[in-house]
């Protein structure tokens, strides 16, 4: 039972690798860089918040 | 860069995807205490007892409440200033409006390797765990534990890169249940009645009481940390939080109280069950003590609870560090400290997706190839450097932006007393890992001494000056 | 003062970094550890037949030896007798303050330029 257990697990990490660098792959290609790097700091605060008293 | 093409289908200016993707504001307080306890409780579970190894029960009962103290203002200091820079950063982007670059990227790097680091210790206690169930149930002594640790790793990885609400909303429940079997074992062991197992006077008396003298005391407070490190990772949902100046100061003094209570219980049902030098050795003894612990009543419901109160912990805790690991790592590529590349989001699940999978093989490494009380040496290392750097932040913060000049969601009370407190607390700590872990010590501040070095003559050269600095802040006073 | 432009990195740049770090990273932890210089080392003391009243155990601490399956003194006598070696030198004590502290000062004094550069150039645009 417990070799089997064993064999699951590698093969569930194997699935849960190849599936994340499989999106990571599709991502890559079909975003261009400037967007899916397009994140900045402090956005949010910049438009919502005031921090003067 | 270009605005957006409506005729794109990938740069349409609409909806999440449009022109720019940022982290996705989906988390409530709940969340935040979940990735700060998360994170933590492992600790409970396994690691402390290290701290009874180096000074005996007593000593450690005492490095737990000064770490506690410690811990009590590192959540005041955190969440003043977290409650006014809210960036996924966490410290990191802290120190780099309030102290400066350079110290910056040393704190990012701090969070990377303590939560990278601790990933791995979790990781090794999950795979433990697992090779002690094959033993208990099928008699199985040679299980391969190496499937089980990547496995753990890769599923939470894999969580993670598919989107924050889900992945803390997993973390809520199984801390909570981690939260619950300790306070399970505690009634169980009945400690009022007169025919309770705990045999704390027995097994703390002769030579069990300080074994090492008080100098025993002074060690253990390396490895009293480890009650509570790990707490200060709240900050790092910053980006994600729905309301980030009310919902991170709650979440973190809500963690920290709930973590004073499960580490002196956890202290308590362990040291009454268990032999000072059994408990004390983590690596051949009680590798998980409170499992340990269960074990020892003999009941099969307790043994099962705790077990599954261990896994549960150690993958919230590997969940959180992967989480808060990534924030850092991506915080620090989006200002170009670190190669832009991992500045990315994903654009449908809206993760640092390319920091998560980066960071995956560095855990395996240390998972796989070092002891579990080096990996955690290394973790509560990183640690120990960034509170030191917590006094200074927020001494300076006070000076540059005194009260009257920015709001505040949060003002800690008692200034500078807590800054003072939790600055001699580290000095003694210091002093601890020293004894007995001198080698790494001084390995460890070398190699921060030789990055700060690359940073600041190399790699700061590829930093935007002014665009680092992003909050809508006055001028600083004195400059 | 004049807007400082960063220069742009090549991607082959960029992964060279990313190794340099990765190289520095693991080599802290690895090094002490393949040197044989990590610490954490517990000796146990020699002993020749030990007995449980030897070991200054009780008859309660006996009895949870048993329960985790020491069934008798010499089994259980290396991990009850490792201890740590908390003896040290000034000399290597003045070390370690002198790196920590120095370290802290080292840094706290090139952030303090580099912030200075920061702040000139964030509010001077205002």
């Amino acid at each position: 039972m417990w070799t089997f257990l064993e064999y699951a697990a590698w093969a569930a990490s194997a699935a849960f690798a190849l599936h994340m660098i499989y999106d990571w792959y599709k991502t890559d290609t079909t975003y261009s860089e400037d967007v899916l790097t397009s994140s900045r700091e402090g956005e949010i605060e910049a438009m919502t918040e005031q921090h003067k008293m | 860069m270009a605005d957006f093409d409506i005729t794109s289908p990938t740069m349409d200016g609409i909806a999440s995807h449009g022109t720019k993707v940022g982290l996705a504001r989906v988390l409530g307080p709940a969340h935040v205490w979940a990735l700060g306890v998360g994170i933590v409780l492992v600790g409970e579970y396994m690691g402390w007892n290290f701290a009874v190894g180096k000074g005996g029960a007593y000593a450690a009962l005492i490095a737990c409440w000064f770490a506690g103290i410690l811990y009590s203002c590192v959540a005041m200091i955190d969440s003043e200033v977290t409650s006014t820079v809210a960036a996924a950063g966490g410290q990191y982007t802290q120190a780099k409006h309030i102290v400066g670059p350079l110290m910056a990227f040393n704190v990012g790097l701090y969070l990377v390797f303590a939560y990278t680091m601790l990933e791995a210790g979790n990781a090794i206690t999950l795979g433990y765990l697992i090779s002690e169930a094959a033993r208990m149930t099928a008699g199985v002594t040679d299980l391969d534990q190496r499937p089980f640790i990547i496995l753990s790793i890769m599923f939470l990885a894999w969580l993670n890169f598919r989107g924050v609400l889900a992945t803390l909303t997993f973390n809520l429940v199984i801390t909570a249940f981690a939260f619950c079997a300790i306070l399970v074992l505690f009634f169980a062991s009945a400690p009022w009645s007169a025919d309770s197992p705990l045999a704390h006077a027995e097994l703390m008396s002769g030579q069990a009481a300080l074994p090492y003298g008080w100098i025993g005391v002074l060690a253990a407070m390396h490895f009293g940390l480890w009650f509570y490190l790990g707490i200060e990772g709240t900050t790092q949902a910053a980006e994600e939080v729905r309301s980030p100046a009310r919902s991170l100061p709650f979440g973190t003094l809500a963690g920290i109280m709930t973590l004073l209570i499960a580490a002196t219980l956890t202290w308590y049902i362990c040291v009454g069950f268990l032999p000072w030098e059994y408990l004390g050795d983590g690596v051949n003894g009680a590798v998980a003590p409170l499992f340990s612990a269960a074990q020892m009543t003999g009941s099969n419901f307790l043994i099962i609870v705790l077990g599954v109160g261990t896994l549960f912990a150690t993958l919230a805790s590997a969940n959180g560090c992967i989480n808060d690991a990534s924030r850092a790592w991506f915080s620090m590529g989006r200002d170009h400290y670190l190669p832009q590349w991992f500045g990315a989001v994903h654009p449908k699940y809206r993760t640092p997706y390319r920091s998560i999978i980066f960071l995956v093989p560095i855990a395996l490494i240390f998972a796989l190839g070092a002891p579990l009380d080096q990996v955690i040496t290394f973790s509560i290392l990183s640690g120990l450097l960034g509170y030191t750097f917590m006094p200074i932040n927020i001494i300076l913060f006070r000076r540059k932006w005194p009260l009257d000049t920015i709001k505040r969601g949060y003002v800690h009370p008692f200034h500078p007393i807590p800054a003072i407190v939790l600055l001699a607390l580290c000095s003694l700590t210091y002093f601890a890992v020293f004894l007995g872990y001198g080698t790494q010590l001084i390995a460890m501040v070398s190699f921060y001494i030789v990055v700060s070095l690359w940073f600041h003559f190399w790699r700061y050269r590829f930093v935007k000056r002014a665009d680092q600095f992003t909050m809508p802040w006055p001028k600083p006073k004195g400059y | 003062m004049a807007r400082y432009t960063p220069p742009p990195q090549s991607k082959i740049g960029q992964m060279i970094d990313v190794i340099v770090l990765l190289i520095l990273s693991i080599g802290a932890l690895y090094i002490p550890l393949w040197l044989g210089l990590a610490g954490s080392a517990k000796t146990p003391l020699t002993a020749d037949n030990p007995t449980w009243e030897s070991l200054g155990q009780n008859p309660t601490m006996v009895e949870r030896w048993n329960q985790l399956g020491f069934a008798d003194p010499a089994s259980a006598h290396d991990m009850i007798t490792a201890r740590f070696d908390y003896s040290f030198t000034w000399g290597a004590m003045a070390l370690m303050v002198v790196v920590i502290a120095g370290y802290f000062a080292l840094m706290l004094r090139l952030s303090e330029k580099e912030y200075r550069e920061v702040i000139d150039e964030k509010f001077e645009r205002r």
